[in-house]
């Protein structure tokens, strides 16, 4: 499936949160997408950044790559990124790169805000 | 290049332009070629068939990485070739090739510093997912074979 992005608003709840749901093939096709629509938050002044991995049919080291460039991003500007990827299958290729040492997964939504402290 | 008995006459190969839109339909090919090996082989595992897309999917992209790096429009090949006890899988290009040795040790996972590294993954990937994976680069381009047990 051609990748995309939905996006959905945490405020009132979390000032200057979003969600961005991620569906379909998280590839080299689908990272410009998510790149840019995560500069289009960071302008935008979106400081908590929740993506939500759930949708998503395949990912590959590209799309490691885009997720690690967005987790960047958010800290350069004094944010932070929260993942949510409960699929197993998808954890897996996080397992593969070590990256699930150094990346919180969270099953939903709610457990990646749970914590959420803006700065 | 190992020709044994357990080679069998049956394979598929794909000849496609190097650009990403076409990784979806390697992909889903060579995840359905996995069902294509002799009458009575076993069947992969649907978790590894997702490994075989997955490190496929990889070496195709490094494919296109390495021929849009030099402008090289000629057309990548994908050869899949389930035998008895593996499915193999060649990806062909004809861009300048790389030096797998040369690629730079990762920092230790422990270490934030990982984080910093976008690019090299792929090759991770394809190391600890694939049961093969084998990287010939000569002077018209590189050639990764990857092998998937049918354990």
């Amino acid at each position: 499936m051609q990748f995309d992005v939905h996006r959905s608003s945490l405020e009132p709840a979390f000032p200057a949160g979003v969600v961005l749901r991620a569906l379909g093939d998280l590839d080299m096709a689908g990272v410009p997408r998510l790149r840019s629509a995560v500069v289009s938050e960071v302008d935008g002044g979106t400081r908590l950044l929740v993506l939500d991995l759930t949708g998503v049919d395949h990912l590959d080291s590209a799309g490691l790559g885009a997720v690690i460039g967005a987790l960047r991003r958010l800290r350069t500007h004094n944010g932070d990124l929260r993942l949510v990827c409960p699929e197993p299958r998808l954890r897996r290729v996080f397992e593969a790169c070590d990256l699930d040492r150094v990346l919180e997964l969270h099953d939903d939504v709610d457990a990646a805000v749970g914590q959420a402290t803006i700065r | 290049m190992s020709r044994g008995s357990g080679r069998s006459s049956a394979g598929i190969e794909l000849v496609i332009p190097p650009r990403p839109e076409y990784l979806q339909l390697v992909r889903a090919i060579v995840g359905a070629a996995t069902g294509t090996g002799q009458v009575g082989a076993p069947l992969l595992d649907p978790g590894r068939v997702a490994d075989l897309r997955l490190v496929v999917s990889e070496a195709v992209t490094n494919a296109i990485e390495a021929q849009v790096a030099v402008g090289a429009p000629e057309r990548i090949v994908v050869r899949c070739r389930p035998e008895k006890d593996r499915i193999v899988v060649e990806v062909v290009d004809r861009g300048p090739g790389f030096d797998p040795g040369a690629v730079p040790d990762l920092p230790p996972v422990t270490d934030a510093e990982r984080l910093d590294h976008e690019s090299g993954l792929g090759l991770s990937l394809m190391d600890r997912l694939a049961d093969g994976a084998v990287v010939e680069t000569g002077p018209d381009g590189t050639l990764v074979r990857l092998t998937v047990e049918y354990s």
